[in-house]
């Protein structure tokens, strides 16, 4: 259940799941759009064998990283943010939970429809969510694609967010989610 | 003295029935070849959609028995035309040069489960032996041979260059077939 009071910094849990995502969706980036410039081959094949199984990760954390916010009260957004802003934050923080289960799905969908399951670092299968079609793929493919463009852009818009705070209003939105650091009383 | 032109007679007939194995051709509409991969760690299937069977067969004639299938290389498909391609291209199947996959057995023994077979796979012009394992049920119209065999496709030559590496794809595929047998003639 939510807390009384909402807590004045994220917790070590979120801060874990912040930066272990982030981490992992840097690392798919360079996967993701390295591996659609090679030829069909066995390096092609090898490299999007780790994009999935990274891929199937983030879903995992996404899973419980969804589970874990459900219960949990994230610190509230500084007062002297404007309405507007605050519903910018808001929206940006829930396209990003879209997209974390939305890019991991298109991907996975994207593979079971091209007849190539997806294995988890080879340690086990994940079951087919739909069957071969060409028509399927070739939308999910354009799907997953433009949805990694819009999360680099919203990612993008985060950081220079989370940047503005720090330097510019000097508020601790960027602290409360640093580890090693101790956040200001807030006013 | 009748009684053993009798038995004599009847081990005779039994002789001749023992010896004879019926000769079926299979129906391709019904039939399956399919063969089991594993690539990026994930298992994937395969059918070969064209195949011709021969098949000469009784449970009590085995030493007259044979199996022989000649399958069509180029009709392979695993349900996605890019990996298709890759496969009849030159570093996999290379169909260019190896059209025809061939396989026929030596000998046939009855198991517990069925029979077993060993017989000779010419694949990608490599031949080697290969161990089959089926079952035979006949019905009304023909019968239904069906079974499973293994292999390593580096034994055969099937995966050049990139492809020799185990990681992306490995050496073992499963093969099974599901054969509706019609007799010839």
């Amino acid at each position: 259940m939510p807390n009384q009071s909402p807590p004045t910094r994220y917790s070590a849990v979120a801060q874990g799941f912040h930066w272990l995502i982030a981490a992992l969706i840097v690392v798919q980036f360079t996967l993701g759009w390295t591996a659609q410039f090679l030829p069909i081959g066995a390096r092609k094949l090898e490299r999007l064998d780790w994009h999935k199984s990274f891929g199937m990760t983030i879903l995992t954390f996404a899973v419980l990283r969804l589970l874990w916010r459900l219960f949990h009260r994230p610190p509230e957004l500084p007062a002297g943010m404007t309405a507007i802003e605050k519903t910018l934050a808001r929206a940006t923080h829930l396209l990003f939970y879209v997209l974390l289960f939305a890019m991991p799905l298109t991907g996975w969908m994207m593979s079971s429809a091209k007849n190539y399951s997806v294995s988890w670092f080879h340690q086990f299968t994940w079951p087919n969510l739909i069957g071969p079609n060409e028509q399927a793929f070739n939308l999910l493919r354009s799907t997953h694609d433009t949805l990694s463009w819009l999360l680099f852009a919203l990612a993008l818009l985060h950081i220079l967010a989370a940047l503005r705070h720090h330097f510019w209003n000097k508020d601790d939105v960027l602290k409360r989610m640093l580890p090693f650091t101790k956040s200001e009383k807030r006013t | 003295m009748r009684n053993l032109y009798l038995a004599g007679t009847a081990a005779v007939l039994l002789g001749a029935a023992a010896a004879a194995a019926a000769s079926y051709t299979s129906d391709p509409q019904q039939s399956r070849l399919e063969f089991v991969g594993v690539q990026a760690g994930a298992e994937f299937k395969g059918v070969f959609h064209k195949f011709a069977v021969n098949v000469d067969f009784a449970p009590e004639a085995l030493a007259s028995s044979r199996i022989d299938v000649q399958i069509d290389m180029n009709s392979v498909d695993s349900l996605d035309k890019d990996r298709d391609t890759t496969i009849r291209g030159k570093d996999v199947f290379d169909v260019a040069h190896y059209p025809t996959a061939h396989y026929v057995t030596k000998s046939i023994t009855k198991t517990a489960a069925g029979f077993s077979a060993l017989g000779v796979l010419t694949l990608h012009g490599v031949t080697r032996d290969v161990p089959i394992e089926f079952q035979f049920a006949p019905g009304a119209a023909g019968a239904k041979l069906s079974g499973s065999a293994k292999l390593n496709r580096l034994d055969f030559g099937v995966g050049q260059g990139d492809w020799k590496s185990t990681e992306t794809v490995g050496d073992a595929v499963k093969i099974n077939f599901s054969l509706v047998l019609k007799p010839k003639g």
